[in-house]
């Protein structure tokens, strides 16, 4: 049996480090990722990683990178969690046509192909990370959805909330009170695990080439260094780091998930 | 002349047994001093509400405790302290020669597995049987719990009910014919007309394969229908111990007497006060506080003390094995 | 003698299948009559439906036929305020005690929330908290504790005391003592025998253990197979 809290520290003290690396970065960075230099430097002394096809540092590119990454993958994240668990909640909860509605709606959602549609939307409407996110969560709220309605039905037929029921509590306060408390530990690896697929969707996207080319993401970044010729000439400096960045913020966050997890498990052990 | 259960020698001897968990919320004193004999053959119930810390012995036996409990005492199975063992040592028992069932039969079973294979594993992995052979045998002993389908070897756990699961539990602890079974609420969860059968079915295999039973219950009915001695447990001490009808017809401590009050065919008559805590339980003797014939006394722990009964369960001359814990003796 | 509560002619039928419907009948014509200070006690094999009747009687499910009377009125045709007053006055506790109690709430947390609901101001809470802890005999030191915590006697209390503060006439005790032992079942039976004496309560109580019924029942009615036999 792993240790756990090792790796669940690890996880947190990496997802920190990404996060301030987002908040802090024109800090962090040593220098505007827009301002020119000589283009295709190796790494040296005056920029770690080098600089890419057009004379920008990498290093700060990379750490300016963190936002987009970040913003996408929260966005959605937050997004896709806060629909599905309303619709599943609901769902689970008052069952009946309420359940029948809500999962026919979702159902029709789930046959929309969501890869596709956000790489058509995106090479047509060719917007702004904000929208690549907005759009994100509007699809993927659907599996969050099945899974809180499940969790939402064991709950509701539970004890305590019959007990409520026949106490004579509203709707609204059960729902609150007894059964989102019960179900947080469903919610929330489901929702550290939408940032790490929101992030590498967006990454995917940018790859090829649908991204918001006004913000450099790290999606974006192995996508220059791709067709502008960092993979021929063997750049890894170019081409290998912002991979690596999406890698072990994914990580960070799968970590993070098992964490809160394990944590679930030790309080539900109370004796 | 003496009958044979009082001259055989003990095969399991507890001695001194103490148990404490260190947890956020203080020191529990889960068993203190609790010394006991399981004969060859008998069968021995360790009674006592929920809570008073009968699981808790069992598992100090078998060494299944979480990491944060402390034991002393000895438990001496077949002139080897069972305390002192190495792991390795324990596991090569646990199952062999020590087999214990536990409470949940349902969580205690391998879901994707075939009832029968489960069985059968215990032979193969332990006595290293072939698998038709120990499929066979673990069909037979399903057969004698009742199961006599021929279909129900091949069965998964969730098709069956509790009541079966059990079952098959007692049989995976059975099949390799222990010398000691450890049943922890056995009937736990099973309705009465059920509960009764299985035990039947479990004292008589018993008899069968030789060995000494170790019932863990709360149930005092069932105590008293399947076991020959029975050991009373208050707040983590023994206070009681004896032939089992003898216990009910002459209970001597007033625990025993309460408790036995307390069924439904004596008319309900609860104890007063409430259990007490684990952690700061009282001084002395721990059911002082709710003992009608409580006296200054019993501000004094009160040690074992033999007792002579003048039932009519035994002979002249034997010793009829009876101890209580308590000043009034 | 007022009867508080009645049943008549109550049947629940389940339906499966979308189309080929197969319908099963859990139960069939009841008709009992619930008595202010008297048990009636309900027996039969578990599967023969007398968690559902119980809870047909406190409003938690629907009968597929006949009607549930309280006070003279057919209970599904109250609306708002008035469904609301009967929901208070009866009152259902369940079998599993530690089940009864939401794990993340702390006991004075459950109790205070019932407090909540009946609108009683904030100040009257720890002297309402006191005085109900008392009536069913639990020590204060609980208060801080989570139903893990405590024992499954002590959770049936808990259950218990919530929802004597509604100040209900009628209490559906699904078989309130099974998973308890002898002594704790001893002394919950007693504790009810008591409130019921006090405060004249009507109890159903739903038992499968013939001794508990005869302790507890001024009149028995037995289930079999979705009927009074």
């Amino acid at each position: 049996m792993p240790d756990v809290t090792k790796f669940s520290r690890g996880g947190l003290i990496l997802f920190l480090s990404f996060l301030l690396m987002a908040v802090f970065s024109p800090a962090l960075a040593p220098y505007d990722p827009w301002v020119r230099f000589e283009p295709y430097l190796p790494p040296g002394h005056e920029h770690l990683l080098g600089t890419n096809d057009m004379g920008h540092d990498i290093l700060s590119e990379l750490i300016f990178g963190s936002r987009v990454s970040l913003i996408v993958g929260f966005g959605a994240a937050l997004m896709a969690t806060l629909i599905g668990t309303a619709v599943g909640l609901l769902a689970g909860y008052f069952k009946g046509t309420t359940d029948e509605i809500l999962m026919g709606i979702t159902d029709i959602f789930l046959m929309i192909p969501q890869i596709p549609l956000i790489i058509v939307l995106a090479a047509f409407l060719r917007p702004s990370f904000w929208m690549v996110a907005l759009i994100m969560g509007s699809l993927w709220w659907t599996s969050t959805a099945r899974v809180v309605r499940s969790k939402a039905l064991q709950v509701r037929e539970m004890g305590f909330v019959q007990a409520s029921r026949a106490l004579g509590f509203s709707d609204r306060h059960i729902i609150f009170t007894d059964m989102l408390p019960n179900i947080f530990h469903v919610i929330m690896p489901k929702f550290m695990l939408s940032i790490a697929s929101a992030m590498i969707a967006e990454a995917s996207i940018s790859f090829l080439g649908l991204g918001d080319p006004t913000m450099k993401g790290w999606g974006m970044m192995i996508n220059f260094a791709f067709t502008r010729g960092g993979f021929i000439n063997g750049y890894w400096w170019w081409y290998l780091t912002p991979g690596l960045c999406i890698t072990l913020f994914v990580l960070s966050v799968v970590l993070l998930g098992f964490a809160l997890e394990e944590q679930e498990e030790a309080t539900m052990r109370l004796e | 002349m003496s009958s044979p259960l009082a001259n055989a020698a003990p095969l399991l001897q507890i001695e001194g047994l103490s148990v404490s968990f260190e947890t956020p919320l203080g020191r529990v004193k889960a068993a203190q001093d609790v010394c006991f004999d399981l004969r060859e053959g008998e069968t021995l119930a360790l009674v006592g509400e929920t809570g008073c810390g009968k699981s808790v012995v069992a598992s100090a036996i078998m060494k299944l405790l979480p990491h944060n409990a402390s034991v002393q005492g000895r438990a001496v199975f077949a002139g080897r302290d069972l305390l002192a063992l190495g792991e390795k040592e324990m596991a090569r028992i646990r199952g062999s020669e020590i087999a214990i069932v536990f409470q949940n039969p349902s969580l205690a079973l391998n879901p994707i597995m075939r009832v029968g294979e489960q069985i059968a594993e215990m032979l193969q992995v332990h006595k290293g049987v072939s698998r038709s052979r120990s499929l066979q045998m673990a069909e037979d002993m399903l057969s004698r719990l009742g199961l006599v389908k021929k279909e129900t070897a091949s069965m998964y756990p969730f098709q069956f009910s509790g009541g079966m699961n059990q079952r098959v539990m007692i049989a995976t602890s059975m099949i390799l014919s222990p010398r000691i079974i450890i049943a922890d609420e056995p009937s736990k969860g099973l309705d009465g007309v059920l509960a009764g059968e299985v035990m039947v079915e479990m004292a008589r295999i018993k008899d069968q394969v030789g060995a000494s039973l170790l019932l863990i219950t709360h149930d005092l009915l069932l105590a008293r229908d399947i076991s020959d001695r029975m050991a009373v447990m208050y707040c983590g001490e023994i206070v009681e111990i004896g032939k089992s009808r003898e216990v009910f017809s002459e209970p001597l401590h007033p625990y025993t007497n309460a408790l036995l009050s307390c069924l439904p065919e004596r008319g309900f008559q609860p104890i007063p006060g409430s259990s007490p805590s684990m952690i700061e339980p009282p001084a002395g003797c721990k059911f002082h506080p709710r003992c009608p014939q409580k006296q200054d006394k019993c501000m004094r722990r009160p040690e074992m003390v033999q007792v002579e009964s003048s039932g009519e369960f035994s002979g002249a001359n034997e010793s009829t094995g009876r101890e209580v814990r308590c000043w009034l003796y | 003698m007022l009867a508080v509560l009645k049943a008549e002619e109550v049947g629940k039928a389940y339906e499966s299948g979308l189309i080929f419907k197969k319908r099963h009948i859990a139960l069939r014509g009841i008709t009992l009559e619930m008595v202010e200070g008297k048990t009636l006690g309900l027996m039969g094999v578990s599967g023969s439906g007398k968690t559902t009747l119980g809870m047909m009687l406190a409003g938690l499910e629907k009968p597929s036929s006949g009607r549930v009377l309280f006070a003279g009125e057919d209970i599904w045709r109250l609306r708002g305020r008035e469904f609301l007053a009967f929901r208070r006055q009866v009152q259902m506790v369940f079998q599993d005690p530690e089940g009864s109690l939401n794990p993340r709430k702390s006991i004075e947390r459950s109790i205070h929330e019932v407090l909540g609901l009946l609108k009683i101001p904030q100040r009257e809470w720890l002297k309402r908290t006191g005085e109900i802890l008392e009536m069913v005999g639990l020590p204060e030191e609980l208060l801080c504790r989570y139903p893990a915590q405590i024992s499954g006697g002590q959770c049936q209390r808990v259950a218990l005391g919530r929802v004597l503060l509604l100040h209900p006439r009628v209490i559906i005790l699904d078989e309130p003592t099974s998973a308890l032992d002898i002594s704790v079942q001893a002394q919950i039976l007693n504790l009810l025998k008591d409130l019921q004496q006090e405060l004249g309560l009507a109890y159903l109580l739903i038992s499968h253990q013939p001794e508990v019924i005869r302790f507890m029942a001024h009149e028995t009615i037995v289930l079999e197979r979705g009927g009074i036999s």
